[in-house]
């Protein structure tokens, strides 16, 4: 599914009186809602939840859908996922950025990464499992730290769509 | 004693675990798929760990993701409830290797006990009474015959590799024997890849009447009394309650002793169950062992007047069985209604979703073991038992007078349940005398009459 495939889903949804579609294909699952003024995407898979806000037909003479003041309060930059793509733990375990000890980290903040660049190791039951990215990128902010035990889905780095 | 208890589940019994561990004093961690973020046993625990998405397979039955939480959080001992992966003899044998001591029996046993063919055997050595029929697979429709002749009419052919009511037949005179034979083999040759089949007496009219046991490390073993669990619907128990209504003191002493015979035989440890079925005669035979804590465990413990799960975590952690045979009396009366998330007018299909208002009856003798509450969102990846109602009373008629009581009081609006079927069950003639078997449901049910429930 590319992003072509997937606007012309969203013109569908935001055209018509569907207000939710859910569509699996090849492993695949897309899910788009409708959420008044903005279509909400999701890809359950990463865990993606990309809003765009869609220029709707003479919206009602109300209140404007203000979005809900973010909760942690400093976070627009940082938590705005219009601009970053969250790289989440798809396992539990002790998270490395290293391959060792004492080697150099796979990244550092600031570095562009590519589709299938390791970016940490996340160790469980003394395996260790690369973490790859799956798109490109700068590594915006790194939120956990070496060898922190990290559950499944817990973000691990925010990269900067370029 | 632990340091720290991991529990590998989810739901009521989540819950239970986690209630028994702190009145140990012991700290608890509980594991989580995405989609039970707000469930309760994450609430109520010490520490929380989300281990993977909604399935079973990448969440609750994954022993590498389970047991990564329990290292990440430096539990030494994991208690895995029943389900799952309770019974699952690689998990038992993964934890220990990896110095998590494992809340159960050995894996060994486990193994031993999760085989039909060898748990029978042990038993059969242990002199245990069971089910006659074939020793292992009958190879030909003269050897059926035979077999059949020995042990009487009628008789039941199953699957050795089966399960699950695929490959079984009955078969009620020898006339019959040549053309069930062909079809059950190759029922179970298209169902299980093995034609196989072995044979036994089927007994009719059944009663489902099981054991519930304890053992410690050292070699004690007790038997806590029965449990009558004939109320089923497709094998999946209903309504469970302690003592039977026909067990006496000396069949209850019979039956418990043969019992801890041949849990000792094969060296068990922890708390299980076994299983029997009672013919119309009062002979019972060995069905099979539940290597667990069983979800109708409650109706034993409010009749004995124990904490079976602390006791399995005592014993895990190597203290000695503190509770001696003479000591086990029954005390009044106990009745257990598994409330599930299903359309009783609907053949019970499963039904998910909000639960918009959850109201629990309470009053003397009156226990709920439930997960749920209002707005709890039921999901539909997992089992439908939303809530246990367990009541106790000085005798069976009080007992289901409390019962009855107790199931008007419970609301839970939002999703269908099968409060109606209950209501229904305990004011037929033969559930208020006793007087049923495991075909008890199929024979009685009456949509009709569970919706006048519903509608009045």
């Amino acid at each position: 599914m590319n992003i072509q495939e997937i606007r012309q889903l969203i013109r569908i949804v935001e055209k018509s009186g569907i207000d939710e579609l859910e569509l699996e294909e090849e492993g695949r699952k897309i899910r788009i809602r409708k959420n008044q003024n903005n279509v909400v995407v999701a890809t359950p898979q990463n865990g993606t939840n990309v809003t765009y806000a869609m220029p709707t037909p003479a919206p009602p003479p109300q209140t404007p859908t203000a979005p809900a003041p973010a909760s942690s309060g400093e976070g627009e930059a940082t938590t705005d996922s219009d601009k970053y793509y969250e790289v989440r733990s798809p396992m539990v375990g002790t998270f490395y950025r290293a391959p060792a000890p004492d080697a150099a980290p796979y990244v550092e903040v600031g570095d562009m990464v590519s589709p299938g660049q390791t970016l940490c190791i996340i160790e469980a039951m003394k395996l260790m499992n690369e973490i790859q990215s799956e798109v490109s990128g700068k590594i915006a902010k790194i939120l956990v730290e070496n060898a922190q035990p990290v559950e499944y889905n817990q973000v691990l780095f925010l990269i900067e769509k370029v | 004693m632990f340091s720290k208890i991991l529990i590998a589940n989810r739901g009521e019994i989540a819950l239970r675990i986690i209630r028994a561990c702190k009145e140990l004093g012991i700290p608890t961690v509980a594991v989580y798929s995405t989609v039970d973020e707000n469930a309760l046993h994450t609430v109520f625990a010490d520490e929380a760990v989300c281990i993977g998405p909604p399935p079973s397979n990448e969440s609750y039955l994954n022993p590498v993701r389970i047991i990564s939480a329990a290292e990440i959080t430096g539990a030494d001992a994991i208690h895995p409830g029943y389900g799952f992966l309770a019974e699952n003899p690689n998990f038992a044998e993964m934890c220990e290797s990896c110095d998590i001591r494992f809340i159960g029996p050995s894996a060994e046993v486990i193994r031993r006990m999760g085989d039909k063919s060898e748990a029978k055997l042990a038993m059969k050595e242990a002199g245990v009474p069971v089910v006659p029929g074939s020793d292992g697979v009958v190879s030909s429709v003269e050897e059926a015959i035979r077999v059949a002749r020995d042990i009487g009419y009628p008789v039941m052919l199953k699957a050795v590799a089966g399960g699950g009511g695929k490959g079984m037949r009955i078969v009620r005179d020898e006339e019959n024997m040549e053309n069930s034979f062909m079809m059950a083999s190759a029922e179970a040759e298209a169902a299980f890849g093995n034609p196989g089949l072995y044979i036994e007496k089927y007994i009719e009219s059944p009663r489902h009447i099981e054991i519930q046991l304890l053992g410690d490390n050292y070699g004690n073993i007790i038997h806590l009394g029965e449990r009558e669990c004939s109320i089923q619907r497709r094998h999946q128990k209903l309504i469970e309650e302690a003592p039977s209504p026909i067990v006496t003191p000396e069949i209850r002493a019979q039956m418990g002793e043969v019992a801890v015979k041949g849990a000792a035989h094969v060296g068990y440890r922890s708390a299980g169950t076994i299983e029997f079925l009672m013919d119309a005669q009062g002979n019972f035979y060995f069905m099979e062992m539940n290597t667990r804590i069983q979800v109708e465990h409650p109706v034993t413990e409010m009749v004995y007047n124990v904490d079976l799960i602390k006791e399995q975590i005592r014993i895990a952690a190597g203290e000695r069985l503190d509770i001696s045979q003479d000591e086990i009396q029954p005390v009044g009366h106990a009745i257990e209604c598994r409330i599930n998330a299903e359309d009783p007018l609907n053949n019970f299909i499963p039904s998910p979703g909000k639960i918009e208002y959850f109201h629990m009856p309470g009053g003397p003798g009156v226990r709920v073991d439930t997960h749920a509450y209002s707005s709890y969102m039921v999901p539909p990846f997992y089992d439908s038992l939303v809530a246990k109602l367990i009541v106790h009373a000085r005798n069976r008629k009080e007992a289901i007078r409390r019962l009855r009581r107790s199931l008007d009081e419970f609301i839970i609006e939002g999703i269908k349940t099968t409060i109606p079927f209950h209501k229904y069950v305990i004011n037929t003639p033969e559930f208020q005398e006793g007087n049923f078997d495991t075909h008890f449901i199929e024979n009685i049910y009456d949509t009709q009459k569970v919706k006048e429930i519903i509608e009045s």
